[in-house]
């Protein structure tokens, strides 16, 4: 199936990725969910605002490890770019996190693609569903186990390091012969759930062109990875650059960065 | 849509549930193979931790000494320790003291079964194994189940450093060195110049890199390279009396650097670098790919900082 990851830019990577599949099995039904969760239901009104017509998209596609071997960072990327309806949102939801809301993402002139990390304690699905007016919500997804497995199974507890040191740090790349952008910004992305620290996580995310136009958006939420890692994919004009990188969080800092061919 | 549901059912089960409900233990049986004068291996699963295996997964070495075993690596469970302990009790005159090459949980959560004598680890083992008895029990007992029965982890009672040591009469070349983790005891046995390198050395399995800083780890390799040994006791994969486990360690930790760094050069993100899979040349070997997933995951953050450039901060 056509995507737009880089895989085979890397030996054997396309062979490796068909092999290792993305995204949920093609479905006889298209109105049935393929992980036949309680929680879709609820998610899709919770988060979807209730679209009236959905289906289970297999060109919805979603890589993410089989097992969060660090819960903590659990890697995920989505492609939309198979489908072949409109785009104008991207809702992440985790059917079984304690906060199921992970990020909405408007992809406007970019391509609808984007990489980014989550926190996962347990095993379930994650979803990734693309909404327009007019044409039905398309859901992909894939299920992650929360088990390690590995020499140190699972990832070692991680100490908590000072956050205020490098706080808001932008770190970042724009490569013109993929048309990739990668952001990082070191930020807590505190969810409020930990006893003693209070929520304070990045709220919102914006690529300008040289003009200050917006290209893209994401509003973010708790379920996001610390110190985020976002990759955006940009159509050749864009990615020529200059962009700007604009970001604020829920305690009314900002963020700023700008990357150049 | 049966087999969906079913294949749901059976996470949510693996979630919910104690998995020792779900695994029925054969016991361990041992092979132990005298390798080389007094020098016995007990041989792991080249594979991961799973129920198949009991955690048996990386190499166990007995030295006979006049008053019982050197104890190289305890196992991975309380009971791969016990059945280890009565190998050493019944061939080996019992055991004259037991050393953990580094802290990751196949190496010595079967430390119990030798608890009435000492037990011995690099000062940083000591305290790695301390602060993560914890979170590495819960995973093991998750991943393991029924085999992790009774085990409670624990640490070295006593600390070495490197340098010359006799037990019971054999003499033994401690080195410390790190890499593999930030803390890895490698073993020379002059009697017989039987090298035990810990998970220094990985042979015909794919190398774990939890803990790994790849640049200290080809140190030690070069520091260890430099002694002459007469065969060489990787810490996962077959005993062999040449030189193949250095050259393939070192060979996979570079093409392993060479993949990363390039994808992260090319601007991939961590999830295709993932799903690319394994370096082709490596691709077969044992707990390949996963153990390549998990190095994608574990590792990913140290190639990503040398790729992205500071651009900007707090406005
Ligand atoms: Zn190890």
């Amino acid at each position: 199936m056509m995507s737009a990851f880089l895989c085979d830019r890397l030996a054997n990577g396309a062979a490796a990725l068909a092999q290792y599949g993305g995204g949920i099995a093609p479905v006889t039904a298209p109105d049935s969910d393929p992980f036949d969760s309680g929680m879709w239901e609820l998610h899709r009104l919770e988060y979807l605002g209730d679209p009236p017509d959905w289906r289970a998209d297999p060109r919805m596609r979603v890589l993410t490890p089989r097992n969060a071997e660090d819960a903590s960072h659990v890697p995920i990327m989505v492609d939309a770019t198979g489908l072949t309806d409109p785009v104008t949102r991207i809702v992440i939801t985790i059917d079984y996190s304690p906060l199921p809301l992970a990020l909405i993402f408007h992809p406007g002139r970019a391509l609808p693609l984007l990489g980014f990390g989550v926190k996962y304690e347990i095993a379930g699905p994650i979803r990734a569903t693309a909404l327009a007016d007019g044409v039905p919500a398309r859901m992909g997804g894939a299920f992650i186990d929360a088990m390690g497995g590995g020499c140190s199974a699972p990832a070692v507890a991680h100490t908590r390091p000072d956050w205020q040191q490098g706080f808001g740090e932008m770190r970042g790349r724009l490569f013109p012969d993929s048309g990739r952008l990668r952001v990082n910004i070191r930020h807590p992305m505190d969810t409020g759930l930990a006893d003693g620290i209070p929520a304070h996580h990045l709220t919102d995310l914006q690529l300008l062109d040289a003009q200050g136009a917006p290209i893209a958006r994401i509003e973010l939420r708790h379920p996001v990875e610390e110190n985020p890692t976002l990759t955006f994919a940009l159509p050749p004009d864009l990615a020529l650059g200059p962009v700007r990188i604009e970001a604020r969080d829920s305690n009314g800092y900002r963020f700023s960065g700008e990357v150049r061919a | 849509m049966i087999t969906r549901r079913t294949a749901l059912l059976t996470g949510t089960a693996a979630l919910l549930t104690p998995l020792a409900a779900r695994a029925t233990d054969p016991g361990y049986h041992l092979k132990p193979a005298e390798i080389a004068d007094g020098v016995w291996l007990i041989e792991g699963a080249q594979d991961s931790f799973a129920p198949a295996n009991g955690g048996a997964i990386c190499n166990i070495v007995m030295l006979r000494t006049d008053q019982g075993a050197v104890v190289i690596d305890s196992g991975g469970t309380a009971l791969h320790g016990a059945a280890l302990r009565d190998f050493a009790d019944q061939r080996l005159g019992g055991v004259a003291a037991t050393l953990n090459t580094h802290h990751h949980p196949d190496h010595w959560f079967g430390n119990q079964a030798f608890a009435d004598r000492p037990i011995l680890a690099l000062p940083a083992t000591r305290g790695l194994q301390a602060q993560n008895a914890q979170a590495l029990s819960e995973g093991l007992y998750r991943i393991l189940g029924g085999w992790m029965r009774g085990t409670v982890p624990l640490p070295a009672a006593t600390a070495v450093t490197g340098g010359n040591m006799v037990i019971g009469g054999r003499e033994l070349r401690l080195l410390a060195l790190s890499g593999h983790s930030q803390a890895d005891l490698a073993l020379l046995d002059p009697t017989t110049g039987t090298l035990i390198a810990g998970d220094l050395l990985f042979l015909d399995r794919a190398p774990s890199f939890p803990d790994a800083d790849l640049d200290a780890w080809r140190g030690a390799l070069d520091r260890l390279a430099a002694i002459p040994a007469s065969g060489i006791v990787p810490g996962h994969g077959p005993f062999m009396r040449d030189s193949r486990a250095f050259a393939q360690t070192r060979a996979y930790l570079d093409a392993f650097q060479d993949r990363l760094g390039r994808a992260a050069d090319l601007g991939l993100a961590p999830a295709e670098t993932l799903a690319a899979g394994p370096m082709p040349e490596f691709a077969g070997l044992g707990a390949n790919p996963e153990e390549y997933h998990r190095a994608v995951v574990q590792r990913w953050r140290d190639f990503e900082d040398m790729a992205l450039p500071l651009i900007g901060g707090t406005a």
